[in-house]
């Protein structure tokens, strides 16, 4: 009883559901992008990463994983990209340098970056995607590969964003970040 | 005789790449804000005024600490994973920056202050660190640009200038993009035909951002090319080696260590290393993949000189691999060693080794009065930052001293480099889940009297005694032990150390063939010409196995004067083509025989083979000089003296050449360092007191006669010089 209690607090934690603004981003060929949901899209994960990036481009490998693994279960997996100098170029020639396959969204206003509340790249956020919206249900690390800078295992030895989807397709609590997200601070907009 | 040596090409790893993290608690210096404007109708001199009381200044503060100890690698292209040149470089990291300098990540420098005084340190100092935290608290203010100092110019070419010879990989390398870290060797054989010594070295990795660090080994045999005939042009995975060290005591002598901020490796005047024709480098790297598959096309560049090393130093460790066996969760896990010096010597680096459990390492030495003096000491050891650390002044030990090495390791999960989740029992191995213990110094034996035998053979002796001390059955320490013995002129110890390891492996062709040689030095020649005969039935059809044995053995039937010595010298030659000592061995017969134009034809290709060989370079003055050829002979004994210069022998050679081009005084002088290299040659003293005698040195002939005659009070030739200079008075 304790455990399903501490569960539900957990959740609701993350209840409400987000408004996404209308308009989230551009794509890398200068369009809106309007939706991070879709028909058929149970699950929305926004990875905020950083070109220059060094831990943040390390995982490109671990987000193409886990994009094969979910793909087909309704998960749509986004790269985000908010920091000013990540301009579409710069983020065109890196993913075809990383072979990044997933959809990409330029943070351009930052708009995602306060709607998931994150702070670094790479860090991971997490939407429940049904009719009523969005609803965050995740934030934080990808794994535990890193604890903090120079303190790196040989591997990860917990896999927290592929726990979090896997838990929220088996319609199960959503475990949280066991630690800190560890990388590169996203750079603030020039007021 | 050949000998083997374990070598670590060791696996090492200097931080490089260097990850900047940000915590989530750090919110408050996290987000960067907008640079702080300067008042804009402040005066110079106001602004000066505000600086230097308020926060500091990139301009003013920072650019210059992070230009001395960070730009080596954080520029475009280096091997940092992003520019520190300018000032939105570091307003954009600067948050991070003060994260890895408060914890002491970067720069990458793990021995603790205090516990040897190292050169080149990149540890930063408190004020350093200070000031970059107090400028990230102050946000990052960018102050005056015009006192800001220049950034350091870096380029694609290479450091020293166009090397001599420039190695490339054979093929480049795929590193994947993801995964664990990979160790990888690379072999780069050496084209040349002919010996250079090696006084730089740079190495381009190509992608110097993946590379952790990179150490090179010198594969004096080409033994790991022909272990790995179809795959070596790509690379071959494992962290550490065992080569071949050849056939000659040739200890290995220098670290050849790569990191990234230090990619120019020069070494000491006096102390180049050498490379042979057929000599291979094998590049072992420490490769870190960066999300993206990555080409690696390294290349080495190589910096000669003509000079041959003047001094002549040696690698030794302590070690405890055989005392490696850790519990699973065991996190003080602590293995020590200990070694005495048998000889003075200098300590001109260290290089502390362990894999992904290693945690505390100490080295030490005693002093023979007691006195205590820090060698090392890693508290936190990191293998990604591990580095050769080398003294800013060399470190005399007196024979007698007593060096210590103390690690100790952690095998529990709280280890976050350790490799197995939930921890496993681990024992010594090369690959990065195993482990090793080994506490390598560079030394320098000093004090050494003149004419002594090689300092290094007997530092290689007792260094080998105390390895067998530990692993008795260990092979590779018994052959080395014995060949050092041998080396030594201890021959009757030696044939028991050889005979000792033969039972481990009666048909070995090496073995036989070493002791063979160390039988003959012990005037057992008939038994060593049985062994030798036994290591060339033992090589069966591989002629290249049976170089050696047929060589000594025809040396040996050369000195014992049997005449089968030449149609062995000429097997041997047919079948070992490059044997330059064969060809030399075979001239010399040739020149006994009067056959000087032979002989001059078969130094000449052992000269070719090998220009290093003073031996080949002696015969062929005396094959010249058979000839006639005066000038010949004296330019082929100057470089040999040259190659040489403590070998009396080819001093009184040149000395007897040159009188007889009748530059007596020139023969003096090379008569006498002839004599100062070998004081008791009753011979020498006799024909010094000749040149003297013709030069109208009477009184110093006369010393010379009388100084033979001490030696040998029997000696004809200098009694009747004596008597004839006593006559002429």
């Amino acid at each position: 009883m304790l455990r399903a209690a501490f569960a539900l607090i957990l959740a609701g934690m993350f209840q409400a559901h987000t408004s996404v603004p209308p308009d989230v981003g551009i794509d890398l060929n200068g369009n809106r992008v309007r939706q991070l949901s879709g028909p058929g899209i149970h699950v929305v994960a926004l990875i905020f990463a950083a070109t220059d990036c060094p831990i943040s481009n390390r995982y490109v490998p671990e987000i193409e994983r886990l994009n094969r693994e979910f793909t087909k279960q309704g998960v749509r997996i986004w790269w985000v990209f908010p920091n000013p100098e990540d301009t579409a170029t710069t983020v065109a020639r890196h993913n075809q340098d990383f072979a990044i396959t997933e959809n990409t969204v330029l943070d351009t206003r930052q708009h995602l970056v306060q709607l998931a509340h994150v702070t670094t790249t790479p860090e991971a956020a997490v939407f429940k995607s049904d009719a009523n919206g969005l609803r965050e249900v995740y934030r934080g690390r990808i794994d535990d590969r890193y604890l903090s800078i120079g303190q790196e295992r040989p591997q990860p030895q917990h896999h927290d964003l592929d726990a979090a989807i896997s838990a929220i397709l088996a319609d199960k609590p959503v475990p949280q970040s066991g630690g800190p997200p560890i990388g590169c601070s996203i750079v603030p907009l020039q007021k | 005789m050949k000998r083997i040596r374990s070598i670590s090409a060791v696996a090492t790893l200097a931080a490089s790449i260097a990850f900047f993290s940000y915590w989530r608690e750090s919110t408050v210096y996290g987000a960067n804000p907008a640079p702080p404007q300067e008042p804009a109708a402040a005066s110079q001199s106001e602004r000066k005024t505000t600086t230097v009381e308020s926060s500091p200044t990139w301009s003013r503060d920072v650019a210059s600490v992070l230009y001395k100890n960070c730009a080596t690698c954080h520029h475009p292209g280096g091997a940092g994973p992003f520019s520190l040149l300018t000032y939105a470089d570091a307003r954009r990291w600067g948050p991070q920056l003060m994260t890895v300098t408060q914890s002491r990540f970067m720069p990458p420098w793990l021995p603790e202050p205090g516990y040897g005084d190292f050169a080149d340190v990149r540890r930063l100092s408190d004020h350093e660190r200070d000031l970059i935290k107090q400028w990230v608290d102050a946000k990052m203010p960018q102050g005056d640009l015009a006192i800001a100092p220049a950034p350091p110019h870096y380029d694609a070419n290479w450091l020293m200038g166009k090397p001599d010879l420039i190695l490339k990989v054979a093929r480049p390398f795929t590193l994947p993009g993801g995964g664990t870290d990979v160790f990888r060797n690379f072999i780069l054989p050496y084209p040349l035909k002919e010996t250079h010594y090696i006084r730089a070295m740079e190495i381009r990795p190509g992608t110097p951002q993946i590379v952790h660090h990179a150490n090179i080994t010198i594969d004096r045999t080409g033994a790991l090319r022909r272990q790995f005939p179809n795959d070596w042009q790509n690379g071959m995975a494992g962290m550490e080696l065992m080569v071949d060290a050849g056939n000659r005591f040739d200890p290995d002598s220098h670290f050849l260590f790569w990191k990234p901020d230090t990619p120019a490796l020069v070494e000491p005047p006096g102390m180049p290393w050498r490379l042979d024709p057929g000599n291979d480098l094998i590049l072992n790297m420490h490769l870190k993949p960066s999300g993206k598959p990555e080409t690696l096309d390294a290349e080495v560049g190589l910096y000669f000189t003509p000079d041959a090393p003047a001094k002549q130093p040696m690698l030794i460790d302590l070690e405890r691999d055989d005392a490696l066996d850790i519990p699973a969760g065991d996190a003080s896990f602590v293995v020590e060693d200990s070694f005495t010096l048998p000889v003075d010597l200098e300590v001109m680096g260290v290089y502390p080794h362990a894999h992904y459990l290693g945690r505390d390492m100490q080295g030490w030495a005693i002093l023979p009065n007691g006195e205590k003096k820090w060698l090392v000491w890693i508290r936190n050891w990191d293998i990604d930052r591990q580095a050769v650390y080398r003294y800013k002044e060399p470190l005399l030990l007196p024979k007698g001293t007593v060096l210590h090495m103390r690690y100790t390791y952690d095998n529990s999960s709280t280890n976050i480099h350790n490799p197995h989740a939930p921890p496993v029992r681990v024992r010594a191995g090369n690959r990065s889940e195993d482990e090793m213990a080994h506490l390598w110094f560079q030394v320098l034996p000093v004090n050494v009297p003149a004419g002594a035998p090689d300092p290094r053979l007997l530092l290689e002796e007792t260094w080998m005694r105390a390895r067998l001390s530990k692993t008795p059955g260990d092979q590779v320490s018994l052959y080395n032990f014995a060949a050092a013995l041998a080396g030594e002129g201890k021959f009757t110890e030696a044939v028991s150390a050889f005979e000792k390891e033969l039972s481990q492996s009666p048909h070995d062709v090496r073995t036989l063939t070493a002791l063979g040689v160390a039988l003959e030095g012990a005037g057992e020649w008939q038994q060593a010409q049985q062994r030798f005969r036994s290591a060339i039935e033992a090589a069966g059809t591989d002629d290249s196995s049976a170089c050696d044995p047929r060589f000594d053995l025809a040396s040996s039937e050369f000195r014992h004067g049997q005449p089968e010595a030449a149609a062995e010298f000429r097997t041997e030659v047919a079948s070992c083509p490059e044997d330059a000592e064969a060809l030399t061995g075979l001239a010399q017969i040739e020149i006994e025989a009067n056959q000087s134009t032979q002989a001059v034809q078969h130094l000449t290709e052992a000269i070719r083979v090998d220009p290093s060989l003073a031996n080949a370079h002696e015969q062929l003055a005396r094959a010249h000089a058979q000839s006639g050829d005066l000038q010949g002979a004296l330019a082929e004994l100057e470089k040999a003296v040259q190659l040489k210069p403590d070998d009396a022998t080819i001093h009184s050679g040149l000395s007897q050449v040159l009188a007889a081009t009748g530059s007596l005084q020139q023969a003096i002088d090379e008569q006498r360092a002839a004599l100062k290299l070998l004081d008791d040659d009753a011979d020498g003293w006799n024909n010094l007191g000749v040149l003297e005698a013709r030069t109208g040195h009477v009184p110093a002939a006369r010393d010379a006669f009388e100084h033979a005659l001490r030696l040998d009070p029997g000696h004809a030739q200098a009694k009747s010089n004596l008597a004839r200079l006593q006559s002429q008075d």
